[in-house]
C-alpha cells in the first residue's frame, strides 16, 4: 500500500510540475508581447531620425544650390551688361544716323482725302 | 491489487511521468513558439504603420523642398531677365538724350539746314490744319527767322493746294516754345481752338517710337529669340 500512495505522489508531483512549466511559458509569452511594443518604438524612433536627417541633407543641399545659382546668374547677368554697354559704345555713331536722318528729312504731302479741284 | 508487481506498477508510473514531462514539454514548446510569432507580428505591425506614416510625411516635406528651389530658380532667372531689360531701359534712355543733343548741335551749328526746316515743318502743319489764319509760336530766339519766312512758307502752302487754299500766318510775339527745345513750331487756329503741334522734340520722340525695333537691334544686336520680322 505504500507504494501506492508513492506512486501518486509522484505522479501529482510531475502534474504540479508541469503546471508550473506551462505557467512559466504563459508569462513568459505576456512579457515577450509587452516587449514587442517597445522595441517597436525604439525601430520607429531610429527611422524617424534617418528620415529627418536625410531631410536635413536636402535642405542644405538645396540652399547650397540655390547659393551657387545665385552667384552663378549674378556673374552671367554682368557679364551681359557689360557686353551691353560695350555694344552700345561701339554700335552708338552707326545708331544716331537712324534717328538723326529722318529726323531732318520732312516729308510734306496732303491728306489723301483733300480735293483739289 | 490483482496482476502487477510492485516493479510493474513502478515501471507504469514512471511511464506516465514520463508521459506528464513530454505533453508539459510540447505545450511549452508551443507556447514559446505561439509568443515568438506574435511577437514579431505585433511589432511588425507597430513598426509598419508608423513608417508608413513617416514616409507619406518625409515625401510630403521633401516635395515642398523641390517646389521651393524651382520657385527659387524661376525668381532668380526673372531678375536677372528683368535687370537686363531695365539696363536696356536706361542705355535706350541715354541713346534718345545723346540725340536730342546731337539734333540740338545741328541746328545751332547749320542754320541755313535749321531755317530750312522750319520752312518745311510749318508748311508740313499748315497743310494739315487747312486754316486760311494762323498763328505759330516759335521758341524765342526763333522769331526773327519765323518772321522772315512766313511769307515763303504761305506761297509754298498756296502752290502745294494748287491755289484753292490760301493762309495768313501770324508769329506769336507774347508766348515762346521753351527755349530748351531743339526747335520747331506750334501752330495756332480758330481762335486758338485747335493746335498742331511740330516741333523737332516731337519728331524725334515719334521716330524713336516709330523705328524702336531697328533702333534696338543696331544698339543691342540681333535678338535670338525674335520670331517674326516681316
Amino acid at each position: 500500500m505504500a507504494q501506492k500512495t508513492e506512486g501518486i505522489q509522484q505522479l501529482l508531483i510531475a502534474e504540479k510540475k508541469a503546471t508550473d512549466r506551462v505557467h512559466e511559458a504563459r508569462k513568459r509569452k505576456a512579457a515577450r508581447l509587452k516587449t514587442a511594443k517597445k522595441e517597436a518604438e525604439a525601430e520607429i524612433t531610429a527611422y524617424k531620425e534617418h528620415r529627418e536627417k536625410l531631410y536635413k541633407n536636402a535642405e542644405q543641399a538645396a540652399a547650397g544650390k540655390h547659393g551657387s545659382a545665385e552667384t552663378e546668374i549674378a556673374a552671367y547677368t554682368n557679364k551681359q551688361i557689360v557686353e551691353l554697354e560695350k555694344n552700345m559704345k561701339m554700335q552708338m555713331q552707326k545708331s544716331m544716323v537712324l534717328v538723326q536722318d529722318p529726323l531732318f528729312d520732312i516729308d510734306i504731302s496732303l491728306h489723301e482725302n483733300v480735293k483739289l479741284n | 491489487m490483482a496482476g502487477m508487481s510492485d516493479a510493474e506498477v513502478q515501471g507504469q508510473i514512471a511511464h506516465m511521468i514520463a508521459f506528464i514531462d513530454q505533453e508539459a514539454s510540447e505545450k511549452v514548446e508551443e507556447i514559446d513558439a505561439k509568443a515568438e510569432e506574435e511577437f514579431n507580428l505585433e511589432k511588425g505591425r507597430l513598426v509598419q504603420q508608423a513608417r508608413a506614416k513617416i514616409m507619406e510625411i518625409f515625401e510630403k516635406r521633401e516635395k515642398s523642398i523641390d517646389l521651393q528651389v524651382k520657385i527659387q530658380n524661376s525668381n532668380l532667372k526673372n531678375a536677372a531677365r528683368l535687370k537686363l531689360l531695365k539696363k536696356k531701359e536706361e542705355l535706350m534712355s541715354e541713346f534718345f538724350d545723346k540725340n536730342v543733343e546731337e539734333a540740338k548741335r545741328a541746328v545751332r551749328n547749320d542754320p541755313a539746314k535749321y531755317k530750312d526746316v522750319m520752312i518745311k515743318l510749318t508748311v508740313q502743319a499748315l497743310v494739315r490744319l487747312l486754316e486760311p489764319k494762323v498763328t505759330v509760336r516759335v521758341r524765342q530766339q526763333d522769331v526773327s527767322l519765323m518772321k522772315s519766312v512766313a511769307q515763303e512758307c504761305e506761297s509754298q502752302f498756296k502752290n502745294l493746294t494748287k491755289g484753292k487754299y490760301e493762309v495768313k500766318i501770324i508769329v506769336d510775339e507774347e508766348n515762346f516754345l521753351s527755349a530748351d527745345l531743339i526747335g520747331g513750331v506750334l501752330l495756332f487756329a480758330l481762335n486758338d481752338k485747335i493746335s498742331v503741334t511740330n516741333t523737332l522734340d516731337d519728331r524725334v520722340t515719334r521716330i524713336f517710337h516709330e523705328r524702336m525695333p531697328g533702333i534696338r537691334e543696331s544698339l543691342f544686336g540681333s535678338n535670338p529669340n525674335r520670331k517674326f520680322r516681316d
